[in-house]
């Protein structure tokens, strides 16, 4: 069932996933665990927003 | 005196576990992602990691991805293949159900070609991970 998915779609299912299992990786108290899933999710999103506008001058 | 300079048999390593166990997990590990921490009692990384490799796995396909086979290819397509072959059981799945559909002429092709290399080496990544644990070298 093919599926298609924006950029900022496919951004953030790999964003979540990512830091679902670093978070399991490197952590071990369910603590931890959820404060790193926000964090890792969050600097996804924000490092991506920016290198987004860091090149769209280039993109002209 | 004689006691202190007298040389052990063998030294026990660092976990004293067997090393047969933790090639079986290493092992069922990559073939079924989650598994060999499932092996080791550890049920929540186990369900973390089958759903994380899982769901990179399934969209790459999803999204219809270039899943690299074995054969012909440029150097990147070998890489490629190893990184695929990773996931284990997804990735014959994989090359089973979605033989001969990907489509990276879009961009959601090319994010499936990309995901599902993630799941591979993801999914190796979490295999060391139970090899450690295994092996005692990891809590």
């Amino acid at each position: 069932m093919p599926i298609n998915l924006s950029h900022f779609q496919a951004l953030l299912l790999f964003a979540i996933v990512i830091a679902l299992a670093f978070a399991f990786l490197t952590k071990r108290r369910p603590a931890e665990r959820f404060r790193y899933i926000i964090w890792a999710f969050l600097m996804f999103l924000l490092v991506a927003v920016a290198l987004g506008w860091a090149m769209y001058p280039l993109s002209r | 005196m004689e006691e202190s300079a007298a040389i052990p048999a063998e030294q026990p390593t660092p976990t004293g576990k067997n090393p047969a166990v933790a090639t079986a997990v290493t092992i069922a590990g990559w073939l079924v992602p989650g598994l060999g921490h499932l092996l080791l009692g550890k049920w929540g990384r186990a369900l973390a990691y089958f759903l994380a490799v899982g769901t990179l796995a399934i969209a790459g396909v999803a999204l219809r991805g270039n899943i690299f086979s074995p054969v012909g290819g440029d150097a990147f397509d070998r890489l490629g293949f190893l990184a695929d072959l990773g996931a284990g059981v997804f990735y014959l799945i994989a090359r089973a159900v979605a033989d001969g559909t990907a489509d990276v002429s879009r961009a959601a092709g090319d994010y499936g070609t990309r995901f599902f290399a993630t799941a591979g080496v993801l999914n190796l990544l979490c295999t060391l991970d139970a090899r450690e644990i295994a092996r005692g070298r990891k809590s």
